[in-house]
């Protein structure tokens, strides 16, 4: 039984981690398309990576959009997740229900329903909607994990903290914000990650020169062939699994998921 | 924490905004095929940017993505200068999209084959390149010299044909429809041929570059593509021939229109001149990234060979008239869904 | 709890009111699209919607396919996750950081990298051949089985991780206590371990399912033209046809089929806490 185990368990593990192994040489290839195995070794297609300029500029879109909008996140997300937990706010549940809302709905719906009823009326920036969309997305997230660390924080601490003479809004950012640290890193990394790698919220908010990371790369490889998207696709590999391992040491990942 | 966040905001609005403070200075946005924009960048781009001492902005994408979000957006258009191909220029004239092209500020018209300068019959759009459309398949597996030879059952579950989104899936419907020898403007014995092989075709491709990619990693062994692939097949290293099949090859325009409402119509119209410019036609024949329309352009045997060249070869092709195709699409694209889609 | 409750409701409009108007606001008048023709109210979008061969064919694959993905990741993944809990503390670690590492990377460079191993000149296929397996290349590309491997390698994740810690919190003597009665594997699987951790296999198997009844880029990329799902159409008819009222139509059975998988799985909870 343990044997069968253990080897289903390594299959799956080559299964789920296999094709990024593949991905990571493929990139790799000396080659003109891509092909597995490589037709020769060469650091070619990466180099090409970082002088692709549409790459370039949907690179730090997609890193400002993913940390903007998690923060933001954050910001409406932590006060809204203290004052489920420590209030008893009127309609505390329908509340609960609208800021959570965002999880359940399919991404390219938000992407559709910005892009016709937000952008086009409104008039706004197509940045700013790609804000927008990331952040709602992400508000449940923040909620979620930050309530979840509230939940462990006992409320007499911070009861201890207003009777020695501190105010409320000192008592939150001396006691409250310091206890729930982990749990707000816990979320920044979730949050990041899913903006990071988004792609059906972002596939009708792209204009002229604005495009996230994931989006360039489904329409670069629509129009060329070469294996540069498997470069990037390893050196993104690459980056998640510094993230991961990050994530891991600095708070034990694995409690969070 | 709370000067942390500020920073980050800060540092946010900086990148993000690096779009928008250079919309101060003088910009032009431009729409096009997302095929070859390295070439277009050295030979188009660039040089136009110095010349004109302003910012171009590129959108790329397939032609039917990019119409669409033309009509979207047309109450605040965010495009000035749009490329695509003929049909689709027209039904966004139709839509009331584009603005007339003053042929007084395009001086380079002059230097263009006639059946370039005004495709449209409506003064909304230029013709910049043209190409032939046939069968593409490996000369060492098959031997291709009908349309109908796609169907062989030597290639049942080896060939592609292009999506009828595009632009090259009515056209090759043409050709069948000719193939079979009946007269039907709705194609309907052609879209009948194709749903009987449905199960034969691997995949009904969107984008040229798509197609390459099918054939280079052998899914499969012929398909239809039109002559602006030709140079990257090449490069495949793999036995590919082009057909020329004996009712004849097809082929299309792709023309360049100004967007109703563009910012600045005058830099549209000169960025449109210079394209049409015999040193900008010539080297992107050089480079093979397109054909040229403009006639002072001259390319060397082993060139011209690679690409749609020349009056002649424009009198060789059988054209579909935009107009027919957008008569007729809505009958094509119902018959389609209800017997090839599913 | 505190006292003042106009402080807490200050501190909640900011979420509720941009999750509000940036989202809930924009998705609602999308979704009234799908009921309104011209200046009425009316169902015949959804009468044209279905009354479309490619249509139906598209949501009954999508069904299809989401629950062969759910059914099998949910088989793999029992197997699987008992194996990580059974390896002990020490290496659990480990393990699901492995198991969440897909997670954590774009669903487009996942999906990409199938694209050379099952192509006809691919991994798979090479390996196939070379031991003598098939004679042909086999087609896998642009077929329903591409995209469910695609899927399944998406979402597995999404399964285990509830299951292991369902198995984790199961108290630790009844496997082997109803072993020492003699029950059979077979019996202490489907009478002990599923009852015990079926909050688990409902969390996991409806990440799975709504997961994969909403990818947009394995569908995109591994189906391609002829193995739209429903999420694939929706783009198609918006980006081609500017057809925005089928897109509400798909919109709305999307949510729809999202809402109920997400209320079916808090009843199914629920009944088991109040037991």
């Amino acid at each position: 039984m343990r044997i069968a185990g253990n080897l289903l368990l390594t299959l799956v593990l080559i299964f789920l981690i296999g094709p990024f192994v593949i991905i990571c040489i493929a990139g790799l290839s000396g080659g003109e398309t891509l092909a597995f195995p490589p037709d020769g070794l060469s650091l070619r297609w990466v180099q090409r990576v970082f002088e692709v300029e549409s790459f370039r500029s949907a690179f730090w879109l997609s890193i400002a959009l993913a940390i903007g909008s998690t923060l933001l996140a954050l910001i409406l997300g932590i006060p809204a997740a203290y004052a489920l937990d420590r209030y008893n706010p009127p309609m505390a549940e329908t509340i609960r229900n609208i800021v959570t809302a965002p999880i359940i709905v399919p991404g390219i719906i938000v992407g559709l329903a910005l892009l016709r009823h937000l952008v086009v009326p409104l008039g706004i920036p197509i940045t700013l909607a790609l804000i927008i969309g990331h952040t709602a997305l992400l508000v449940p997230y923040a909620v979620r994990v930050v309530s979840a660390s509230l939940v462990n924080l006992r409320t007499d601490v911070e009861e201890a903290a207003v009777m020695l003479g501190a105010s409320r809004l000192q008592s939150f950012f001396k006691v409250v914000l310091p206890n729930i640290r982990s749990g707000i890193l816990a979320a920044f990394i979730i949050g990041f990650i899913t903006s990071f790698n988004q792609v059906p919220i972002s596939l009708f908010l792209t204009g002229p020169g604005v495009t996230t990371l994931p989006i360039g790369m489904m329409f670069y490889m629509e129009f060329n062939y070469d294996p540069s998207v498997a470069a990037l696709s390893g050196l993104l590999a690459i980056m998640s699994l510094a993230i991961v391992m990050l994530a891991e040491k600095l708070l034990g990942l694995s409690r969070y998921v | 924490m709370t000067a942390r966040i500020l920073l980050a905001f800060s540092a946010l609005s900086l990148v993000l905004g690096a779009n928008t403070a250079s919309a101060q200075d003088k910009t032009l946005t431009i729409s096009v095929y997302g095929i070859a924009q390295d070439a277009y960048k050295a030979a188009l781009y660039d040089p136009f940017e110095a010349k004109c001492g302003c910012k171009i902005v590129v959108e790329s994408g397939t032609a039917s993505e990019r119409l669409a979000k033309l009509e979207v957006n047309a109450a605040a258009p965010t495009v000035d200068v749009i490329a695509f191909s003929d049909a689709n220029a027209l039904e966004a004239a139709n839509k009331d999209l584009l603005a007339p092209i003053d042929t007084a500020k395009v001086p380079n018209l002059g230097e263009i084959y006639d059946f370039a300068k005004d495709p449209l019959g409506n003064g909304m759009g230029v013709g910049y390149t043209f190409y032939g459309t046939s069968i593409v398949y490996r000369s060492d597996l098959v031997k291709i010299d009908s349309w109908l030879d796609l169907f062989k059952p030597e290639l049942a579950g080896q060939i592609a044909l292009p999506n009828i989104t595009g632009t090259q899936g009515p056209i090759t419907l043409f050709m069948l429809q000719k193939a079979i020898g009946k007269e039907d403007p709705t194609f309907s014995d052609a879209i009948d041929l194709v749903a009987e092989h449905k199960d034969d075709v691997v995949t009904f491709y969107n984008s040229g570059s798509q197609l390459i990619q099918l054939l280079q990693q052998e899914e499969v062994v012929a398909s239809v593509t039109g002559r602006f692939t030709w140079p990257s097949l090449m490069k495949l290293g793999m036995p590919v021939a082009w057909a020329t099949p004996k009712e004849g090859q097809t082929g299309g325009m792709n023309v360049l229109s100004i967007v109703k409402g563009a910012k600045d119509p005058e830099l549209a119209q000169q960025f449109i001149d210079y394209w049409l410019s015999a040193e900008v036609q010539q080297k992107l024949a050089d480079g093979l990234v397109d054909s040229p329309v403009n006639t002072k352009v001259t390319l060397p045997d082993d060139k011209a060979e690679m690409l749609t060249y020349g009056a002649d070869s424009a009198e060789s092709i059988n054209f579909l008239p935009p107009a027919q195709q957008l008569e007729n699409r809505d009958a094509w694209l119902q018959n389609w869904n209800s017997k090839v889609a599913n | 709890m505190f006292a003042n409750r106009r402080l807490g409701i200050l501190l909640l409009a900011p979420a509720t009111l941009f999750v509000l108007v940036g989202f809930i606001i924009p998705v609602l008048i999308l979704l009234a699209g799908a009921f309104r023709s011209g200046d009425t109210w009316t169902l015949t979008n959804y009468i044209d919607f279905f009354g479309q061969p490619l249509n139906r064919e598209v949501f009954v694959r999508t069904f299809r396919l989401g629950l062969i993905v759910t059914a099998v990741s949910a088989v793999i993944g029992y197997g699987v996750a008992m194996a990580v809990v059974e390896a002990g503390p020490k290496s659990k670690g480990r393990l699901v950081a492995m198991l969440v590492l897909p997670l954590m990377i774009s669903p487009v460079a996942r999906t990409y990298a199938w694209l050379v191993i099952l192509g006809r000149t691919g991994f798979v296929n090479v390996a196939l051949t070379s031991i003598g397996l098939t004679d042909a290349p086999l087609r896998i590309l642009f077929t329903e089985t591409a995209v469910f491997i695609g899927l399944i390698q998406l979402f597995f994740p999404l399964m285990v991780l509830p299951l292991i810690s369902s198995l984790e919190n199961m108290p630790r003597d009844v496997v082997p206590a109803a072993r020492v009665l003699g029950a059979s594997w077979f019996s202490v699987f489907f009478k002990v371990i599923l009852p015990l951790t079926r909050e688990g296999l409902v969390v996991g198997g409806t990440l799975v399912f709504v997961g994969s009844l909403t990818a947009y880029v394995t569908p995109a990329i591994l189906g391609g033209s002829k193995v739209l799902m429903l999420e694939t159409l929706l783009y198609q008819r918006v980006s081609v046809a500017n057809d925005f009222a089928s897109a509400a139509v798909i919109a709305v059975i999307l949510i729809a089929m999202s809402i109920l998988t997400n209320m079916l799985l808090k009843r199914l909870a629920s009944v088991r806490r109040g037991r």
